[in-house]
């Protein structure tokens, strides 16, 4: 007869590939444990189950007092692929936790990462680019990776890698480069980014512009960024149909645009109706960026006249709900009116 | 109206007889009637009734039976209709999949739901905290550009500013050169007008331009001219001295000679003049042997004698 119950005896292990948790405090010393086993069986079970609890952030913290850093350590050079993907895996959920991140930068798990770069199996690639973008994010965390000198092999890997990790790379270097930027161009990442200005993947083509931006926000970067002739490709971008490619590639813009080079060239490419449009857009997220950007472009003598025709569309956005569009566009106007 | 209403109308009509009663022995009663009056009872009630002391009554009475109990029921045995079947349950039949498996797949789903909505959560939370980033990234960028345009246009105003202040002093050391040179010039101009004069006069002056004829009159002739001029001088004054010398002598003779007895004056006086002029042309005899134009020289002494 049907009963409530269905088995006389308790469940089996619903998983095989995990171990079995400890009950409460227990759980990740036991862990801990069976991590240093020397079967190879126990540790990847150890590690299955490892993954699951670091998703919770008491767990990493209770972690990272334990020790457990040390030992994913030495199992990212473990022969076994299994043990290695899983360990990256660990490391990855912990780096979205700040505590995580706190505790990677400490024990330099950045430099026993640079080794995993050149793994074979594509999911341990991506894991590490996933911890490096994640790390990255952190201040902290972009100069352990600018300490590591990881910018020019990721500049390198850019050229070959997988597109999904290109996406990673890309993140990464953004926010490294916010710091510095002298690396990166020596390792010629502004021509290697042009390139990838022309991607058929809008994430990439976005995230591309997203790191010219940070690199053309430096001085040395200007400079590059003028010599290697991307403005013209930048103003191309501006009819792109992807609205974050024209947010980023009017913020890209907006920065080189500051040198007087790259002001003359931008002139010269006829930079001003594509602006022109994005900023009569009510609803464009660029509208700041191209606000910004054509307030540099007013500085100049033919701008300041080709401007003054458009100083409506300027004076709509001061009616703009967002209080930065408002600020911008009457600094625009006050750029547009000056008489030397 | 039923019985009992009836009965209860009864019932209060007698104690309102009975209250009145009393009420009219403890109160008084109405006065009497006014003459030509009478006082009556009146019903003003919809329905007039009867109102007497007797009411009628009418009894009835019933009674039930006693209980008695209840007999037990009939067997009833339904007679034997159809056909008999007869079935078995064999081991595991009862057993009917959907339900057995409905605890399971409850608990299965419910696991798997609730780990993907911890994922969701998790990537929820991300996209969340990212576009929160971008947001702030975009703000920061824009203050950041707008911070670098005025720093460039701060750089090149001061650039102008620098270059505007060097050429300025290019052009005030330029002008001070210039005006140096004017000065210098007109100075010289001047020093320079008067040199040519001043040279010439100092040619002049130095002698530098002469005329033959006076250089020669000059060095040849005057040089004579002076010498014998000097020698007739000198003869004059060596005549003068001899002059004074011999009148020396006579004075002092004559002093010798008048310290002795004196002899007349007046012939001294005039003996001195003719032996004055005596002693000149003697004194001019005396110096013919040493100089040979004496008389020349008389001749030009008298002439000078008489300037």
């Amino acid at each position: 007869m049907a009963q409530p119950r269905i088995s006389a005896y308790l469940p089996p292990d619903i998983d095989p590939t995990k171990a079995a948790l400890a009950f409460g405090r227990r759980a990740l010393p036991k862990l801990h444990e069976e991590l240093q086993s020397p079967e190879l069986l126990t540790q990847q079970r150890a590690l299955m189950a490892l993954c699951d609890l670091v998703h919770d952030p008491e767990k990493v913290y209770e972690a990272i007092a334990l020790g457990f850093l040390d030992d994913l350590k030495t199992l990212l050079v473990h022969q076994d692929q299994t043990v290695r993907q899983k360990t990256t895996e660990v490391l990855s959920v912990m780096a979205s936790h700040s505590i995580g991140r706190e505790g990677l930068i400490r024990r330099g798990v950045v430099s026993a990462l640079t080794g995993l770069l050149d793994d074979p199996v594509d999911i341990c690639r991506k894991n590490t680019h996933q911890i490096f973008d994640r790390l990255a994010k952190l201040p902290e965390g972009a100069g352990g990776v600018l300490q590591a000198g990881l910018i020019s092999p990721l500049v390198l890997k850019l050229k070959t890698e997988l597109d999904e990790i290109q996406e990673l790379i890309l993140g990464t270097l953004s926010n490294c480069l916010r710091v510095e930027v002298s690396e990166a161009l020596a390792a010629g990442a502004v021509t290697v980014l042009k390139e990838k200005l022309s991607h058929p993947s809008t994430a990439i083509r976005s995230k591309a512009v997203w790191v010219l931006l940070e690199i053309s926000s430096h001085a040395e970067g200007k400079i590059a960024v003028c010599k290697e002739e991307v403005i013209p490709v930048l103003l191309s971008l501006l009819q792109d149909t992807q609205p974050e490619v024209q947010v980023n590639s009017t913020g890209a813009l907006m920065f080189a645009l500051v040198t007087p080079q790259g002001r003359s060239s931008a002139m010269g490419a006829e930079a001003i109706p594509p602006l022109l449009t994005l900023v009569a857009e009510e609803t464009s997220k660029a509208r700041l960026n191209a606000i910004k950007t054509l307030t540099l472009l007013a500085e100049l003598p033919e701008g300041r006249k080709t401007l003054l025709d458009h100083r409506d569309t300027f004076q709509r956005c001061v009616d703009d709900p967002s209080e930065a569009v408002q600020r911008a566009a009457e600094i625009a106007i006050t750029v547009i009116d000056w008489k030397p | 109206p039923s019985t009992l209403e009836v009965k209860r109308q009864r019932r209060a009509n007698k104690q309102a007889l009975a209250r009145r009663f009393t009420l009219e022995q403890i109160r008084p009663g109405t006065p009497e009637p006014v003459k030509g009056r009478e006082h009556v009872h009146v019903q003003t009630e919809l329905y007039l009734e009867e109102i007497s002391d007797r009411i009628i009554e009418v009894d009835g009475e019933c009674q039930t039976d006693d209980f008695l109990d209840r007999p037990p029921t009939p067997l009833f045995i339904p007679a034997k209709t159809g056909k008999d079947v007869a079935t078995q349950i064999q081991e595991g039949e009862l057993f009917d999949f959907d339900i057995e498996v409905k605890p399971i797949l409850e608990v299965l789903v419910g696991k798997t739901v609730e780990q993907a909505l911890l994922e969701v959560m998790e990537e929820e939370e991300l996209a969340q905290l990212l576009s929160h980033q971008r947001a702030f990234a975009e703000l920061r960028n824009a203050e950041f550009a707008e911070l670098q345009r005025l720093e460039e246009q701060d750089r090149r105003i001061r650039e102008e500013k620098e270059r505007r202040r060097l050429e300025h002093l290019e052009k005030l050391r330029k002008q001070k050169e210039t005006a140096e040179k004017i000065a210098a010039r007109a100075f010289a101009q001047r020093y320079l007008a008067d040199l040519i004069p001043s040279v010439f006069n100092n040619l002049h002056d130095s002698g530098f331009f002469y005329d033959p004829i006076e250089r020669d009159i000059e060095t040849e002739f005057f040089p004579w001219l002076m010498s014998e001029v000097e020698e007739t001088l000198q003869k004059k004054v060596l005549g003068r001295t001899m002059l004074d010398s011999l009148i020396r002598m006579v004075v002092e003779k004559r002093l010798d000679a008048f310290s002795h007895p004196p002899p007349s004056d007046q012939t001294k006086a005039p003996a001195e003049e003719p032996t004055a002029t005596d002693a000149a042309p003697q004194v001019s005899g005396e110096a013919d042997a040493a100089d040979q134009p004496i008389p020349e020289n008389k001749e030009a002494d008298q002439p000078v004698a008489e300037e």
